[in-house]
Parts: structure tokens; C-alpha cells; sequence
């Protein structure tokens, strides 16, 4: 009896190990470089949603000889965009809920032209299994949303992104898989970078922040030159 | 007798290991000026061509191109391509990279930009388009595993054709001022009994030199 323990005690572990070898876990880790871009003058308010925060995708093993897949997307995501979005904007602020008509709290009191959320909207990816090599494919299609603070709906659009393992040469599957994600958040983020201001609603409403600022700029200096005149008719009425 | 085999069957092995397939290259080169020498502290940056949809130049060809120029004249600063690409994310990406001379000056305009490019001192940039391919391959090969050992029997073959040209632009001048280009193929073998024995033909590594030589004949001051 204790030998039959002796074995399970060595065997279990053993089994265990086999069991997990046959699911890949990848934690998307890479390094995402600032912008380098003229800042557009806004102050941006960004809100990622739990879904975009812990995104991942899942790909179940068809077969014995293939393993399953579990690729967390959401953290390197985040971190990606947390670095473009300062680089692209005069000032941006990290939002804890989506701006509502009935919750504008939610902004948490700071002046902002627009509230960014973005959504990932579809994920696909390939494994080239005929060629026995670690290249990985991935395409994505991000939703982005931009609200007013009143929680109106400003702009609702999609981008595309598109990546693939750079080199296969001594590559495990786990870092390949890695490189791809990598390589299509950062094109995620050159398209976002390059095409936001050529979005037509985005235009439009870049357009009515530009004359509310014109007007607002036209009021102060109103303002400043009324009292001059207040004076001036002060002393014609002594 | 059974020494000599002892003494004998390494050195056979690591002579195995070194036999390399035979390769065939042909280098191109059109050139609208002339090298020009002394670039100072200036830097070349050589990239890949990553934009076409069916195929990408590979990352480790470009590092080995820029190796190859570093390492024959120290002198010429290369930059290294992931690096130039992070110091001016987002435009120099696979979708956004200029693709002519004449785009620079649209880049320019972006005043961080503008001044990224003068911090760096990019005096040249080399665009490598092409990739190595695989081309038709025969013979057949059975391993197996048995309690008094391993081993395999067989033979396999099989091509390798690589094809590449590199764009010189000139940042300053904002012009192209030279192209080449270059091919290699050749055909690598595997025949095995009992250990597979690979005798590669170093194709990429040899349009890499081609390539790589041509380039340093361009920017070496030396």
C-alpha cells in the first residue's frame, strides 16, 4: 500500500506536467515606444472597459497532437495605449466609467473636449501548421467610441491591425505567438495615430471643438475689454 | 582498429557538419552618384520592405547586411532598423513607411520629426525589399525508435532561391541615389544513415555578403 503511494506521489506530479504541457499560456509582454507626433490640443478622457482590460483569446486544441492556446492580450493593450494616447494629445485622463447623461460625475469634474473608449471587436489569427515553423498571424479589428461628456455619442468607428511573427528563427511557439501580438498592437496603434483625425465624425466634431475654442477665446477677450469701456462711460456720466 | 574508428568518427562528423551545399549569386548595381566617402558621425539605417501582403524581408537578413557593413568598416554607424523605428514610431511602420524619396518631405513637415531625424543624423537609408524561398523539394526520410537505439534512413533535397534589392536614399538630398540587387540559389542535401547528416546550401548568407559588400563599397570611406 505504501509502495502504490511511494509511485502516485512521484506519478501525480509527472501526470500533472504532461497535462499541462499540452495548453500554451501567453502573457503578451513587449516594449510599445512613444509617439512621435505633433500633439493635437485636447484633453482626452479614456476609459478601457474590464472586457478590454483582461482581454485574451482562447483556441482549443482539434486533436491530441495539438496543444491549446491561451494568449492575454489585455495588459500589453493597455499598456499600448497608455503610451500612444499621451504622445497624441495635449492632455489625456484616465477615466473610472464611461460618461452617462444621467452620470456626468463620471468624469470626475475635469474639463474634457471628448471621451475616448476603445473595444476590441474581433480577433482572428492563423498557425501555419503545414510548414512546421513558429510564424504566427493575428488581425484584429478595434471599436473605438467617442462621447461627448454628456454621454452623447460623438463618433463610433473601426480600425484594423495586422500581425505577424517578424522571424521564426530560433523561436519557441510561446515567443512567437508574443512577437505577433506585439507586432499587431503596434500597428493597432500606428493606424489609430495616423487615420484619427481623417474619421468624418471625428472631424466634424474636431471642427465644433475648434469654433467652441475660437468663441470661447473671442468671449474672454470680450471680456477683458469691457471693463476699459466700463470705465470710459463711467467718467463721460461724471 | 576500433581507436582509429573512436578517433576517426568525430572528426568525420564535424567534417559532415561543414560541408556545405554549393550556391550561385549574381549582384546588380545601378548607381545616380557616386559613392560618397567620409560620412562622419553621420548614421545608416537599413530597413526591411514589410508592406506587400504575400511576403515580409526578413528581420535577421537586414541585421545581417548591417553586421556585414559594421563589421568590414567601423567607422560606418548603422543603425540598428528596430531601433530607428521606435525612435520614430508611428511612421516608419509597415503601413506607413514612405515609400518614395520624395515622402520624406511630407515627414519633414511634422516638426518632432524634423527634429528626431536631425537628432539622429540619418544621412542615409537603405530600403531592402526581397525574401528567400524555398523551392521544390523530393526524397523521403523514415526514423524510428527502438529499444536498442535510434535512427533514420533516407535522402531529402531541396531548394532555396533568394532575391533582394536595396534602395539607397538620401535624406538630405531627399533623392534615390542607387539600387542593387541580388540573387543566390542552390540546393541542400540530407542523406541519412542512421544519423541524418544536413549539408546546407548557405544561400541566404550568401545573398546577405553579395548584398552586404556592395553596400560597404557605397558608404566605406576605407
Amino acid at each position: 500500500m505504501s509502495g502504490l503511494t511511494t509511485i502516485a506521489r512521484w506519478a501525480l506530479p509527472g501526470i500533472a506536467a504532461l497535462l499541462v504541457a499540452c495548453s500554451n499560456n501567453v502573457v503578451v509582454q513587449g516594449n510599445f515606444p512613444e509617439p512621435v507626433l505633433d500633439k493635437m490640443p485636447y484633453t482626452i478622457g479614456v476609459y478601457y472597459d474590464p472586457e478590454f482590460r483582461g482581454h485574451e483569446f482562447f483556441d482549443e486544441a482539434s486533436s491530441r497532437e495539438e496543444s491549446d492556446w491561451l494568449v492575454r492580450t489585455g495588459d500589453a493593450q493597455v499598456q499600448m495605449y497608455n503610451t500612444l494616447l499621451p504622445g497624441m494629445f495635449e492632455k489625456v485622463v484616465m477615466l473610472n466609467d464611461i460618461p452617462r447623461r444621467d452620470r456626468v460625475e463620471a468624469v470626475g469634474g475635469e474639463h474634457l473636449d471628448a471621451v475616448l473608449v476603445p473595444h476590441v471587436a474581433e480577433l482572428q489569427y492563423s498557425i501555419p501548421s503545414h510548414t512546421k515553423i513558429n510564424v504566427f498571424e493575428i488581425w484584429m479589428r478595434y471599436r473605438y467610441e467617442l462621447y461627448a461628456t454628456d454621454g452623447e455619442l460623438l463618433a463610433d468607428w473601426t480600425m484594423t491591425s495586422y500581425g505577424k511573427t517578424p522571424t521564426a528563427f530560433l523561436q519557441s511557439a510561446e515567443a512567437a505567438v508574443n512577437l505577433a501580438a506585439v507586432v499587431v498592437l503596434r500597428d493597432a496603434g500606428a493606424n489609430f495615430a495616423m487615420n484619427f483625425s481623417s474619421v468624418p465624425e471625428v472631424k466634424m466634431w474636431m471642427e465644433q471643438v475648434e469654433v467652441a475654442q475660437d468663441s470661447l477665446s473671442l468671449e474672454d477677450e470680450a471680456a477683458t475689454v469691457e471693463p476699459a469701456v466700463g470705465n470710459d462711460s463711467g467718467e463721460a456720466e461724471q | 582498429m576500433s581507436l582509429i574508428q573512436i578517433r576517426t568518427l568525430p572528426m568525420l562528423l564535424a567534417l559532415l557538419l561543414l560541408i556545405q551545399g554549393c550556391v550561385t549569386s549574381t549582384v546588380d548595381e545601378v548607381l545616380y552618384e557616386g559613392p560618397k566617402a567620409n560620412l562622419g558621425d553621420a548614421s545608416v539605417v537599413i530597413m526591411g520592405r514589410r508592406h506587400a501582403s504575400d511576403y515580409e524581408t526578413e528581420p535577421d537578413f537586414i541585421e545581417c547586411v548591417g553586421d556585414h557593413i559594421k563589421s568590414a568598416d567601423k567607422t560606418i554607424n548603422v543603425m540598428s532598423e528596430l531601433d530607428f523605428m521606435n525612435a520614430l514610431y508611428p511612421w516608419f511602420e509597415p503601413r506607413t513607411a514612405p515609400l518614395r524619396p520624395l515622402d520624406i518631405e511630407r515627414l519633414i513637415q511634422v516638426g518632432p520629426v524634423k527634429r528626431k531625424l536631425e537628432e539622429l543624423k540619418t544621412e542615409y537609408m537603405v530600403w531592402i525589399d526581397g525574401e528567400t524561398v524555398r523551392t521544390e523539394g523530393s526524397g523521403s526520410m523514415t526514423c524510428g525508435i527502438g529499444p536498442g537505439g535510434a535512427g533514420c534512413f533516407g535522402f531529402g533535397t531541396w531548394g532555396n532561391d533568394a532575391n533582394y534589392e536595396a534602395t539607397i536614399w538620401d535624406f538630405t538630398d531627399r533623392q534615390e541615389v542607387g539600387r542593387m540587387s541580388t540573387q543566390a540559389s542552390g540546393q541542400s542535401y540530407m542523406p541519412a544513415v542512421v544519423v541524418p547528416i544536413p549539408i546546407i546550401a548557405p544561400v541566404q548568407g550568401t545573398a546577405c555578403d553579395g548584398l552586404g559588400e556592395q553596400l560597404l563599397e557605397f558608404f566605406s570611406s576605407e
